[in-house]
C-alpha cells in the first residue's frame, strides 16, 4: 500500500449500506490517534499571553496535521513519556510560547495547517480602567459554521444546555455514577431534542443557501421568506423518509414534495448544490480539545467551567459554534492600590476642611 | 570736683532738651509697626498654612463640589466592590470539575458524528473524502472486527429461536410504520 493519502470516492459505491458501513468506519477511524490536548492561556496584566499547549497520545504520533491548536518549532517544547496506572504509556508533548498581544495569536490562528485549520478562530483582549479597579476581559472566538442555523437554545432549556456544554468525561462519571437512570434518560432528551436541531439546522441552510443559488430566477413562491414559512412541513418530510432518502432524494421525491413538480425538475442541480453546502456546513471536520485560561487578579465573570484547580475551563466540540459564535470568555479585576491611597487622601482632606469649617 | 558734675549735668539738661527734628514721623512709626508685626509669633506659620489650604471651605461653591465629589468617590467605591463580591458570589455556584477535565473528547465528537451521519446520509452521494494509509488500515481492521461480531451476533440469534422471532417482529414492525412514498 503506498504511502500516500488514498482518495477515497463514495459516489463509487453504488451498495449504500456498504456506504453506510464505510462511513461509520471511517467516523471511527478518522477518531482515532489524535491527541488529547489542552491549551492553557496565562493571560498578563499587559496583555500578553503566555500559552502552554500539553499534547498527550497513545503513540509518539504529533504530526502537526493531527493537532488542534497551530504549533511549531519556535515553542519551547518538552517530551515525556508517563505510564498510567493499567500500565499503559502516554506519550506527553508539552509545548510553551509567549505571545506579547493576542494579535501574534491571532496571526497563528491564521497561519494553522493543522486539523482545525479551517475553523476561523480568534483571541481578544481589552482593559478597562475603573479607577478603583482595572477590568480585563480575554476571550478566545470561534466562528459559527453554519449562516442560517438556529441557537441551541431555541431546542434545549437551561439545565441540557448546562448539560450539553458539559465536559464529556462530566457526561461519562454521571452516567455511570449514583444516579445512572436519571442522567442516561437525561443525556437520551437532549439527544433527541439535538438531532431535531440538527435537522433543522440542516433543512434551515438548504432554504437559505437554495434561495441565494435560485436568485432572481425563481418565483415568488420560492423566496426564502416563503420557503422558510414551510420549514417544519420539509423538516417533517425529510424525518419520514429518513430510512430511504438517499434515493427519494436522488429521483426527485422529496424535492417534488416540497416545491412542486416544475420547479424541482427547473432547480435540481441547485437543489443539490445547496444540499451539498448545508452538510458539508454541519459535518464540520474538526478536532476537540479543552482549553484553560488563567486571568490576572481575581475572576469576576466567566461562561465556562471551573476545574479543581481553579483554573477556567472549557471544551471545545464543533456543535458549540455550529450556528452561533462559541465565545470562551473571561473577565477579572485587580485593585489600584495607588487609586485607594489617593482617594483616601482626598476624602481625608475634605473631612478635615469640613471639620475646621464647623469649629470656626 | 563739683563744677565739673554740675558741667556734666548742665550738658546733659541741654542734650535733653534738644530732641531731633523728625521729617516724616509717620512713616517711621508705620515701618516701626510694620517691623513688629514681621516678628514671627510660635504656631503662626501652621496656622497661616492651614488657612492656606482649607480656605476653600468658606466659598461655598468650592466646599459644595468637593463634597459631592467625595460622595461620588465613596458610591463608586461601595457600587464597584459590592458588584465584584456579588460576582465572585455567582462565580463559586459554578461546576467545578474535577481533575483539569481533559478527556477523550473524540468519544463526544464521535456520537455525533454518528447522528449527523444518520440525518445527513442522504445528502452525501458526491461527497469525496480523503484518508491516510494508515487510517485506511485502522478502517480494514475495525471492519474485519465488525463483520467478526456481526457473525456472532448472528449466531447468537439463530441459536435462540425466541429471540430470532422477536427481532423478526420488530423488523416487519418498523417496516409497517415507515412506508416508502
Amino acid at each position: 500500500m503506498k504511502k500516500e493519502i488514498l482518495n477515497l470516492i463514495f459516489n463509487i459505491m453504488k451498495n449504500r449500506k456498504i456506504k453506510h458501513l464505510i462511513s461509520v468506519m471511517l467516523i471511527i477511524a478518522a477518531s482515532c490517534n489524535e491527541p488529547e490536548t489542552v491549551v492553557t492561556n496565562t493571560v498578563h496584566p499587559d496583555g500578553s499571553v503566555t500559552r502552554r499547549i500539553e499534547m498527550k497520545n497513545n503513540e509518539n504520533n504529533f504530526a502537526l496535521s493531527d493537532l488542534q491548536v497551530p504549533f511549531d518549532s519556535t515553542w519551547l517544547i518538552r517530551d515525556s513519556i508517563e505510564i498510567t496506572g493499567k500500565g499503559d504509556t502516554i506519550w506527553v508533548k508539552r509545548a510553551e510560547k509567549f505571545f506579547a498581544d493576542v494579535e501574534e495569536i491571532n496571526r497563528d490562528y491564521k497561519a494553522d495547517s493543522g486539523a482545525n485549520k479551517d475553523i476561523a478562530r480568534h483571541a481578544e483582549f481589552s482593559r478597562k480602567f475603573r479607577w478603583f479597579n482595572t477590568e480585563y476581559n480575554f476571550s478566545e472566538i470561534i466562528e459559527k459554521n453554519m449562516s442560517f442555523g438556529y441557537p441551541v437554545r431555541e431546542f434545549l432549556n437551561q439545565e441540557e444546555l448546562k448539560w450539553f456544554y458539559s465536559p464529556y468525561k462530566l457526561k461519562e462519571e454521571k452516567k455511570n455514577g449514583s444516579d445512572s437512570l436519571k442522567f442516561r434518560a437525561f443525556n437520551d432528551t437532549v439527544d433527541k431534542k439535538l438531532e431535531k436541531w440538527y435537522m433543522k439546522n440542516v433543512v434551515s441552510e438548504w432554504i437559505g443557501e437554495f434561495a441565494i443559488l435560485t436568485g432572481a430566477k425563481a418565483d415568488s413562491e420560492m423566496t426564502q421568506g416563503s420557503l422558510k414559512k414551510r420549514e417544519n412541513e420539509f423538516v417533517e418530510i425529510v424525518q419520514k423518509n429518513l430510512d430511504h432518502f438517499d434515493s427519494l432524494w436522488q429521483n426527485g421525491t422529496i424535492l417534488r414534495e416540497f416545491i412542486g413538480e416544475a420547479n424541482s425538475l427547473k432547480f435540481k442541480n441547485e437543489a443539490d448544490s445547496a444540499a451539498n453546502i448545508a452538510t458539508e456546513r454541519l459535518w464540520i471536520d474538526f478536532k476537540p480539545y479543552m482549553i484553560r485560561t488563567i486571568m490576572p487578579g481575581k475572576l469576576t465573570d466567566t461562561n465556562g467551567l471551573i476545574d479543581s484547580a481553579g483554573f477556567l475551563l472549557w471544551p471545545v466540540n464543533s456543535d458549540f459554534f455550529l450556528t452561533e459564535p462559541y465565545l470562551m470568555q473571561a473577565v477579572s479585576k485587580t485593585p489600584n492600590i495607588w487609586a485607594w491611597i489617593v482617594s483616601g487622601f482626598f476624602m481625608l482632606f475634605v473631612i478635615t476642611g469640613i471639620v475646621i469649617k464647623r469649629k470656626s | 570736683m563739683a563744677t565739673d558734675n554740675n558741667n556734666y549735668k548742665r550738658i546733659i539738661e541741654i542734650l535733653r532738651n534738644s530732641r531731633p527734628e523728625l521729617i516724616r514721623p509717620e512713616e517711621i512709626e508705620d515701618e516701626v509697626i510694620k517691623r513688629i508685626i514681621r516678628q514671627k509669633r510660635p504656631g503662626e506659620t501652621v496656622t497661616a498654612l492651614i488657612a492656606s489650604l482649607f480656605g476653600w471651605v468658606y466659598v461655598s461653591w468650592v466646599r459644595r463640589s468637593l463634597i459631592g465629589a467625595v460622595t461620588l468617590l465613596v458610591a463608586i467605591f461601595i457600587y464597584q466592590q459590592a458588584s465584584i463580591l456579588k460576582q465572585v458570589n455567582n462565580l463559586s455556584k459554578k461546576t467545578v470539575i474535577m481533575g483539569n477535565g481533559q478527556l477523550p473528547a473524540s468519544s463526544s465528537e464521535f456520537d455525533k458524528k454518528l447522528t449527523l451521519y444518520k440525518i445527513s446520509a442522504g445528502f452525501y452521494s458526491d461527497r469525496e473524502i480523503q484518508i491516510s494509509e494508515k487510517r485506511l488500515e485502522e478502517l480494514l481492521i475495525s471492519y474485519q472486527d465488525l463483520q467478526g461480531k456481526y457473525k456472532d451476533l448472528v449466531r447468537i440469534i439463530e441459536e435462540n429461536p425466541e429471540l430470532k422471532k422477536y427481532i423478526e417482529n420488530k423488523l416487519n414492525e418498523k417496516r409497517n410504520t415507515k412506508p416508502d412514498l
